[in-house]
């Protein structure tokens, strides 16, 4: 599978989780499990252009797949994605666990909507629990996202859409 | 860590049963597994019971982290097993066979009073502890008083639920002698000492650590949890890095929750709306107790408000269930107390026809009182000035008319009828800035009751005395450090083996400031964020301090080795507190530096100043000094440091009042928070968005606590809502944006002018939101009211239904 | 969090799916895996083979066949809930699948999942059953149609035999001036639901309704029709009397049980003011005038 552009490969069980393979056998420690059951969305990463839970989806059914992590958004590791700098300026993060999830959902739902209202935003990341901010800093944070990357401040083709 | 080997934990299925047996042949047969530990091994090595600290006074709870003879919750640890490989570790888990012989289980305070069924059989009975609180004849002055209210209020257990369940790492290093020990903790230095005291080994062999946690609430802060022990237990045995981490499921189960509080309340008020008694029956479901037990005292300190109230009678009983013990979860006992109050005074507001921000006023002195500071915990002129504040808003007028409008539109009968209706509600209260621990002593009301003479009855000082005769074997706090020294490997020492809580020094903390010879300045603090921006706030105290860039600072915290001393975050302290001390260890360091470079050239040291960085002589200031890094190297040194344990001299009261617009669909009882507001005054904000970011989730924390959360049992003791859709926080779609207005009236007690933050939101948000739905339900049926948290549509709808 | 050991299987077509699904009773179907790997994880399933068909072609489409709509088994619930066409001649569908848990998990979850997972208060099979859908499934004996009322037998048990596989859903046209909608209630947004309905309304000569179909879930071990309700509404004219009255027979079928997120009061309760709204949006859909909002 290729993960924030880079080739990788692994044999595991059939009933390693994908969380865990990008975790452990990756060392991508930035994708959180923070539930058993599906429920908090921290483990939300893209997966083949869509945003998807990772701890409900089997490593092996990742095969082949093109997988977008919290790791791969900053342009080579160094100058920060739009909505990083947004989250950042905007407060949109306390304890940071929820973070990685949210910001991957906020992509997929901008990347679809560039202009969502707050109902909109909020219904976005309905799959997302925040037991920090109460989601005010992440509105916020999502909405001067849509700004930042509507007004053309992201200069390549990659912010403004989700590519690989 | 390379080579680590995973911990899993056997828990028990039943809430209350005896164990006859343990069965490990299973497990044991498969090549994962590595080693085990029971109960018996525990008591065997002398490992203390789990502790209790012990303000207020409690019975002892003699319990162990692995149950030994019965278990007494459903999850309560029973073994532990250290397997290979992470995928199998369930599956070993599940090989362990355990023998249980069930016991009647006690899930209600009202079963736990019969006492047929008891919880530790060394009682004689299931009270934890009891307290009173009384002056003045409050029975007899409700007795005549003009106007009488009383309510049944509560609000159910619920959890700190933080987004990362706990964890922890350890690896004993051999060589060392040495256990290096991560875990999720919101005081390393506070699991240090229980782990020194429950292995009987000095604190210096642990070098406790804590990263990025992922949020804590106060369940991370003060429970003593089996899992770093065995953990310490295991690579001592194996010499293998541990791991563990909690599945939510098992967070659920075993993390501290809260609340569990009800409260059968009278206040009774004089013909102009004055208090004159308030007389509650508080009773709270401790679980099996655990090691911070507190908070139902603070409720009682808590209920009284910012208001003076001369007669007053207030008797608290704790009592065991068969539930996982009862902790600190954000706000610790003041969201209840604040609750209590402030529902009963918009009760006591709609009986006596008048706005409720008008009856608040009316027990408020606008003016400071001759006598009092700040830090004198009524803060009654803060509050006055809030409301005035709130009700000058423009969004309060719009509130008003908006509820007009929606009532009107609902109160219409025919097709132009809506099921929609509007509630409004507001709530005022306050928080302390360190620690939790309300002295007795400092307690206004105790000095300066008006009116009511007697003296306090039944102080906690005489039921600490009381338990002390019943032949309880508990031991002072922080006594027994455990100075003996590890004999054998399978010994840990003779046996003292009744835990006693680690005693921290709320009031206090530990900070450090080094500057080095290139200018950068590191704080070194025993405050321990996890979303509290103190990395950054910390920074900004130091760099207005030392004038130093903000980009030249940097902040350490959460290594007990690195930071020799501290007491942790919790309690709405950090800034209070840690705040403090980094300014005082800040301008210590300011003041050796500027005597070091007085005596080096000359310069009066009153007269040196630092700008951005660079020495700066005042009165000559075209004079060239030398930078800071050639002064550190000309006296030979790599950094120079100063430190502070600064002790706050007396508590901080921060001050707010809220605000909740809501709508609650009168056909399915569901509501939808609309608008929130909150006027506040914290002191001095370090970092406004910081501050307004406490609010927020502190607020939204309330919410699910009013209208959602619920750790539920069933009859046989199971838990019913241990996943996190069973156990409702709120989505992004529950949770209302919420806006914030600030005063400023900095603190004179801290060097920060700080009064806390973190906890003020959730404290006075319950009320506001409660009061709001009742609001609105008066309007649908007069007479129709919930009172008891969480309010959800099934019991507003049956309010709505039946009569009160 | 972590599930038994099984073999994973990835066929290249149906007839391999479903022989491997022959060779072993314990099997089970895996495709958008957003109701298996949650049970799965929980161990409260534990299949010794699990065969993954989320990759096999010609499963996902929404294709106009005339008389009805045919929707690929594997189609998930964002495709389904983007659909024009959809949204057009179903609007109960459109209505149930945006609201299926959140975006995530609407965006690998597929209709024959949900379908088959048969969860008693699932949206899916109560807008299917409202919506009179039938399933297509495919078997080593061929093909064969089962209609909604056939189709969910029990408690997560539907009448796909262990060695078959659903491989199409039908819609079939609503009769002209139909309009449906579908509704449901949580206590709290992302929260379990307490009560759905979905209803169907075709009506003739104005308001009077010549035919409805009441769909209730979380009203008993399968989605049920609320059929006297049904049979009270045939010829009458829909309006807010009516509806009342209709809603009021709509919990006669209904069997919810009590448990910590609702009592069984609350449930029948729900269900009736549900019926209420979402036959008086139909209505407003199909044209009726002077129909209150609803909430």
């Amino acid at each position: 599978m290729r993960v924030n552009r880079k080739q990788h490969s692994g044999a595991v069980e059939p009933r390693t989780l994908l969380v865990n393979f990008l975790r452990d056998d990756l060392g991508l420690t930035g994708t959180h499990v923070g539930c058993d059951t599906g429920h908090c969305g921290a483990c939300t990463i893209i997966m083949n252009g869509k945003a998807v839970k990772s701890c409900m989806i089997l490593a092996v059914q990742a095969r082949d797949a093109e997988i977008l992590t919290v790791e791969g958004l900053a342009e080579d590791g160094e100058k920060l994605h739009p909505i990083q700098e947004a989250f950042m300026q905007s407060h949109g993060l306390q304890c940071g666990f929820c973070t990685p999830g949210i910001l991957m959902s906020s992509l997929f739902l901008l990347q679809r909507n560039p202009h969502p209202t707050e109902e909109e935003i909020r219904r976005g990341i309905e799959g997302n629990l925040c037991r920090c901010t109460g989601y005010v800093g992440i509105v916020r944070s999502v909405r001067a996202a849509a700004e930042a990357l509507s007004k053309g401040k992201a200069t390549t083709k990659k912010e403004r859409e989700v590519e690989y | 860590m390379e080579g680590q080997a995973y911990m899993g934990i056997v828990r028990t299925p039943f809430a209350h049963a005896r164990i006859r047996g343990i069965d490990l042949s299973k497990a044991r047969a498969s090549p994962d597994f590595i080693a085990a530990l029971t109960g018996e091994d525990l008591v065997k090595q002398g490992v203390t019971t789990v502790p209790q600290n012990q303000w207020p006074p409690q019975k002892p709870a003699k319990r162990y982290h692995l149950a030994v003879g019965k278990v007494r919750f459903t999850g309560e640890p029973v073994a532990a097993i250290l397997v290979r490989r992470k995928n199998s570790l369930e599956d070993l888990v599940e090989l362990v066979e355990v023998d249980y012989d069930p016991l009647p289980v006690v899930t209600t305070i009202e079963e736990s009073k019969k006492g047929k069924t008891l919880i530790y059989e060394d009682w004689s009975d299931n009270l934890s502890q009891r307290n009173d609180v009384k002056w003045g004849s409050a029975e007899k002055v409700i007795a005549s008083a003009p106007y009488v209210i009383r309510a049944k209020e509560g609000i159910a257990r619920q959890g700190s639920t933080p987004m990362e369940p706990h964890s922890t790492l350890v690896q004993y290093k051999k060589k060392e002698d040495v256990y290096e020990v991560y875990a999720t903790v919101q005081s390393v230095h506070g699991l240090r000492g229980q782990l020194a005291s429950q292995l009987h080994l000095p604190e210096e062999r642990f070098h406790v650590k804590v990263m990025d946690m992922g949020g804590g609430f106060g369940s991370k802060g003060a429970q003593s949890y089996p899992e770093p022990l065995l953990a310490c237990l295991f690579s001592r045995m194996t010499g293998l890095p541990v791991k563990w981490t909690a599945t939510r499921t098992e967070e659920f189960l075993e993390a501290a929750s809260g609340r569990d509080e009800y409260c059968g309340i009278t206040l009774a008020c004089d013909m102009g709306g004055k208090i004159v008694a308030v007389k509650a029956e508080v009773e709270c479901d401790v679980g099996v107790t655990g090691t911070q037990n507190h908070m139902s005292q603070l409720s009682l300190w808590s209920m009284l408000g910012p208001y003076r109230i001369p007669n007053v009678d207030l008797r608290l009983a704790v009592y065991a269930t068969n539930k996982m013990p009862l902790g600190p979860v954000r706000g610790a006992g003041a969201p209840e107390g604040c609750y209590f109050i402030e529902r009963a005074m918009n009760i006591m507001a709609q009986k006596m026809g008048i706005d409720p921000l008008e009856l608040r006023k009316r027990n408020l002195s606008a003016e400071r009182r001759p006598g009092d500071t700040d830090r004198k915990p009524s803060g009654e002129e803060d509050h006055v000035r809030l409301i005035n504040d709130l009700i000058s808003q423009p969004r309060y007028e719009e509130l008003l008319k908006w509820r007009k409008d929606v009532n009107s539109r609902f109160k219409r009968r025919g097709p132009s009828h809506s099921n929609i209706v509007a509630g409004l509600g507001v709530s005022i209260g306050g928080r302390s800035g360190f620690g939790g621990d309300e002295d007795e002593e400092e307690h206004p009301e105790s000095d300066e009751s008006p009116g009511g003479g007697d003296s306090r009855e039944g102080s906690s000082q005489e039921k600490a005395e009381q338990w002390q005769q019943d032949g309880s074997q508990s031991e002072k706090g922080g006594e027994s450090k455990g100075e003996k020294e590890n004999d054998e490997a399978s010994s840990w020492g003779e046996s003292e083996n009744e835990g006693s809580g680690v005693e921290l020094d709320f009031e206090s903390e530990y900070g450090r400031v080094t500057l080095d010879r290139n200018g950068k300045v590191t704080v070194y603090t025993g405050s321990s964020p996890h979303g509290q921006g103190i990395e950054t706030t910390f920074a900004q105290l130091a760099s207005e301090e030392l004038k130093v860039p903000l980009d030249r600072v940097s902040v350490v915290w959460g290594d007990s080795v690195l930071v020799p001393a501290g007491v942790g975050t919790f309690g709405s302290r950090s800034a209070v507190t840690g705040g403090s001390a980094v300014v005082d260890a800040s301008r210590k360091l300011r003041a050796q530096l500027f005597a070091r470079v007085s005596e080096l050239t000359g310069t009066k040291a009153e007269a040196l100043s630092i700008s951005d960085g660079r020495l700066v002589n005042t009165s000559r200031p075209s004079a060239e000094l030398p930078t800071i890094a050639e002064i550190l190297e000309r006296l030979g040194l790599a950094e120079m440091s100063a430190e502070s344990t600064y002790k706050v001299s007396s508590m901080s009261y921060s001050s707010g009042v809220h605000l909740c617009a809501l709508t609650l669909d009168a056909e399915l009882g569901t509501v939808k928070i609309l608008r929130y507001v909150v006027v506040e005054d914290c002191g001095t904000m370090i970092n406004k968005k910081i501050v307004e970011g406490q609010l927020h989730g502190g607020v939204v924390h309330a919410v699910g606590g009013a209208l959602f959360e619920k750790l539920a049992y069933d009859e046989q003791g199971n838990l019913l809502t241990g996943t996190l859709v069973d156990y409702g926080i709120p989505t992004a779609l529950d949770s209302p944006d919420v806006e914030v207005f600030h005063e400023v009236t900095p603190s004179t007690g801290t060097l920060n002018g700080t009064k806390g933050v973190g906890e003020s939101g959730t404290i006075v948000g319950y009320a506001a939101v409660m009061n709001a739905l009742n609001d609105a339900l008066s309007l649908v049926r007069p007479g129709a009211r919930v009172d008891v948290a969480p309010a959800t549509p099934d019991s507003i709808l049956a309010a709505i239904n039946q009569p009160h | 969090m972590i599930p038994k050991k099984f073999d994973y299987h990835a066929p290249a077509s149906v007839d391999e799916a479903i022989r491997l699904l022959g060779e072993n009773e314990e099997a089970k179907i895996l495709a958008g895996g957003q109701s298996l790997l949650p049970i799965m994880k929980l161990r409260l399933a534990a299949p010794t083979a699990v065969v993954d068909i989320s990759r096999l072609p010609g499963l996902s489409y929404v294709r106009d066949m005339g008389a009805h709509l045919a929707v690929g088994a594997l189609t998930t619930h964002d495709t389904l809930g983007s659909d024009k066409s959809v949204k057009e001649r179903f609007s109960l569908i459109t209505d149930a699948v945006t609201r299926i848990g959140d975006q995530q998990v609407r965006n690998l979850g597929t209709i024959g999942g949900s379908a088959c997972h048969a969860d008693p208060a699932g949206d899916i099979p109560t807008a299917l059953l409202a919506a009179d859908a039938q399933f297509v499934i495919e078997g080593k004996r061929g093909k064969r149609v089962v209609p909604a009322r056939d189709f969910f037998v029990d408690l997560f048990t539907t009448a796909v035999s262990h060695d078959e596989m659903l491989i199409e859903v039908r819609l079939p046209y609503f009769p002209q001036r139909s309009a449906s909608a579908y509704m449901k209630h949580c206590v709290r947004e992302g929260g379990f639901a307490i009560a759905m309905v979905g209803v169907v309304a075709t009506l003739e000569d104005g308001n009077s309704c010549r035919d409805s179909r009441i769909g209730v879930g979380a009203a008993g071990p399968t989605p049920i029709r609320a059929v006297s309700a049904e049979r009270y509404l045939k010829g009458k004219t829909l309006d807010e009397t009516t509806i009342a009255e209709a809603a009021d027979r709509a919990v006669d079928e209904a069997d919810p049980p009590s448990d910590v997120h609702g009592s069984r009061e609350y449930r029948m309760e729900a269900i009736k003011v549900l019926t209420k709204r979402s036959l008086r949006l139909a209505s407003e859909r199909a044209g009726v005038l002077g129909m209150r909002v609803s909430e």
